[in-house]
């Protein structure tokens, strides 16, 4: 197996009555909240820790939100300028660029392929669908989301892999009548692909699409879920049967001297989801297109009917779900991996069994109030004493 | 033809259609959300003339064809339905975002228009880059779109008590606007400066309390179009059909002379 370090750099300096008076503290949250002071002491950690993965041999992950506590990435092309030219050793992920929050998919191939040049072929590219406040902050019509994230990977890919002069696109949502990104990629033909979904529908698309198929605090029963459908997409469509390579799953993670010191330092990153996540009801549930409209008995009323209530999906972003969620709680359904070194080791391979192998183990690692010192700490104790023994892990044969 | 509501296909597009009312025809075209067959205003609406309201495709009933999802789509489709309807001329009226189309729909031809009555129209740009005129409610909280809509939010549609039916149509109604009106934000750069072209007698009514959209920005509307009137409905938000309904009736029953 391989492992992947994300950090989404987040700023939970606000102060809490503040937090406790705003409907949201993402894409509405005023930026005078924001100390730049303390956001660049934050990037300059952040950053330090990006450099003692690559000194370990962690791979990088770089992602971006846009206007709110949760993440001080806005732009992972930017920061992934900066990892191409600081790392030497390790992979670098962005995961990703909200493509559907970009107007011109052309520019994002561009920056990508300068990345994947800097870093001399060290590049993977990542899709995330986006949705909730990111499209009032991008200013993104959230109808059409879905639809203009296939197109914009499918135009990404051309301008990835067109290198005998300007060629054109004319699509529904993207029109482009002249792609010819200088310098094209290192890799060829493109660098690997992935996109982070937990549905099983775009499951089956990725799979369609050989793009290796990300989860994330979905617990192993909706893992398995999406990564069967991905799977079974592939035998539809007479493709090659999906290897573990195709799957990856992020869980919270820290390793700490003891199972106390790892659960306790872990819980701190459950922020994320705790604080992190609130998002207002105009951003989530009630953003147009976010929910099926044949849902709106559920959502529109204050109590939803007892013939409804059992049976009908959580809607809004999964992390809705997790609010409340203690430590012991999300080590047990699977969205956090923390204790120490063999503990941490037994609950990923606990998990890698319930759903049936993955090679990609991706780490959320700082997160709230977890300092600079905890979290390379965590990162030393992973990389030392669990990494080792994940990389021997032989995958079963593919059937 | 009282209560009744049918289809009808426009350049193979099917269209809900809800009829009230015999007289003099007016089309109605609806606003943020369509317009329920239980409004009171309907029916004393069709105390003097012919209520036809089409929901557009993706709201209400009316489904939505693929690749059918900009302006330039609604305008020609409405433009097709007068040219289609069994009538020389028409009352063309419209709500809100109803009223943006009914003047996109004068700009292009005034043919089939016998007179044009806007009621808190959205879908034209008049204060400066930085004052937006129209509230946005898709990024503003639904409780505080709720109190900007209406003058009493008390009248405001409670989902408690409405039907499944109706709240999955709301929701359809929502995410076809977001899908129609997102950018540039409930109007239509371009159609200030044709705006003069609109040869049909004008009414704009506002509702006194309309936060969404206020009477100033309906009086800029108003003084664009030539010789329309300008007339302000007391004691209503966004929505004075539905809020004042007699009140709403009478002024437009005033227009079109009963």
């Amino acid at each position: 197996m391989q492992a992947w370090y994300l950090c989404e750099n987040p700023y939970p300096y606000v102060p809490q009555e503040v937090l406790d008076n705003v409907d949201s503290v993402r894409g509405s949250l005023p930026n005078r909240y924001c100390d730049p002071k303390v956001a660049a002491r934050l990037y300059e950690e952040c950053l330090d820790e990006y450099r003692l993965c690559n000194e370990m041999g962690l791979n990088i992950i770089s992602n971006e939100h846009h206007a709110g506590i949760n993440c001080l990435y806005g732009a992972s092309p930017l920061i992934l300028g900066i990892l191409a030219r600081e790392t030497k050793n390790v992979r670098i992920l962005s995961l990703g660029t909200l493509v559907t929050a970009r107007p011109d998919p052309v520019r994002i191939a561009e920056e990508y392929a300068t990345a994947d040049v800097i870093s001399r072929g060290r590049l993977d590219i990542g899709f995330v669908k986006s949705g909730g406040s990111e499209m009032a902050s991008a200013n993104s019509n959230p109808i059409g989301n879905l639809e203009r994230f296939w197109e914009s990977i499918d135009l990404i890919k051309t301008a990835l892999t067109a290198h005998d002069g300007p060629v054109s696109w004319e699509g529904k949502y993207f029109t482009h009548r002249h792609i010819n990104i200088w310098p094209p990629p290192y890799q060829r033909p493109h660098p690997p692909l992935w996109a982070a979904t937990s549905d099983p529908e775009t499951s089956v698309e990725l799979a369609k699409r050989d793009i290796i198929n990300a989860t994330f605090v979905r617990g192993p029963d909706g893992t398995r879920k999406s990564w069967d459908a991905y799977r079974q997409a592939r035998k539809d469509a007479g493709m090659s049967p999906a290897g573990p390579d195709r799957f990856a799953y992020m869980g919270f993670t820290y390793v700490g001297d003891s199972d106390e010191e790892g659960l306790e330092i872990g819980d701190k990153s459950l922020w994320f989801l705790r604080v992190g996540a609130r998002s207002a009801a105009q951003f989530s549930r009630m953003l147009p297109g976010a929910t099926p409209a044949a849902q709106a008995p559920v959502l529109y009323r204050t109590a939803p009917p007892p013939t409804l209530a059992g049976g009908v999906p959580h809607v809004g972003r999964p992390a809705a779900a997790f609010r409340n969620v203690t430590a012991e709680q999300a080590v047990q359904r699977g969205v956090m991996f923390a204790g120490n070194p063999d503990t941490v080791f037994r609950q990923i391979m606990e998990f890698y069994d319930k759903v049936g192998g993955f090679e990609h183990l991706i780490l959320m690692g700082r997160s709230g109030f977890m300092t600079h010192e905890e979290a390379e700490k965590g990162i030393r104790m992973f990389a030392k004493e669990v990494l080792p023994r994940l990389k021997e892990v032989k995958h079963a044969p593919v059937a | 033809m009282s209560g009744s509501a049918d289809k009808i296909t426009v350049n193979g597009i099917e269209l809900e259609v809800l009829r009230r009312g015999q007289g003099a025809p007016v089309v109605l075209l609806h606003g943020m959300d369509t317009v329920s067959p239980k409004a009171p205003f309907l029916d004393l609406l069709g105390q003097h003339v012919e209520v036809i309201a089409p929901s557009a495709p993706g709201f209400g009933n009316s489904p939505r064809p693929a690749d059918f999802d900009t302006i330039y789509d609604l305008t020609h489709l409405y433009l097709g339905l007068l040219e289609q309807l069994p009538y020389e001329k028409v009352t063309l009226m419209g709500l809100s975002f109803g009223g943006w189309l009914a003047a996109e729909v004068a700009v292009a031809s005034c043919h089939r228009i016998a007179n044009l009555l806007l009621v808190d129209p959205v879908g034209i740009k008049i204060g400066d880059r930085e004052t937006r005129d129209i509230l946005d409610v898709f990024n503003t909280n639904p409780a505080d779109v709720k109190g900007k809509s209406w003058a009493d939010p008390a009248k405001a549609p409670d989902y408690d008590s409405m039907t499944d039916e109706e709240l999955v149509i709301h929701a359809r109604n929502w995410e076809s606007l977001c899908l129609y009106a997102w950018h540039p934000y409930m109007y239509n750069p371009q159609l200030k400066q044709w705006l003069g072209r609109i040869s049909a007698p004008t009414l704009v009514l506002w509702g006194d309390r309309d936060g969404i959209v206020t009477p100033d920005y309906g009086r800029a509307y108003a003084k664009l179009i030539r010789g329309a009137e300008f007339a302000l409905i007391e004691g209503a938000g966004h929505h004075p059909e539905q809020e004042q309904p007699e009140r709403f009736v009478r002024a437009v029953m005033g227009f079109l002379g009963d």
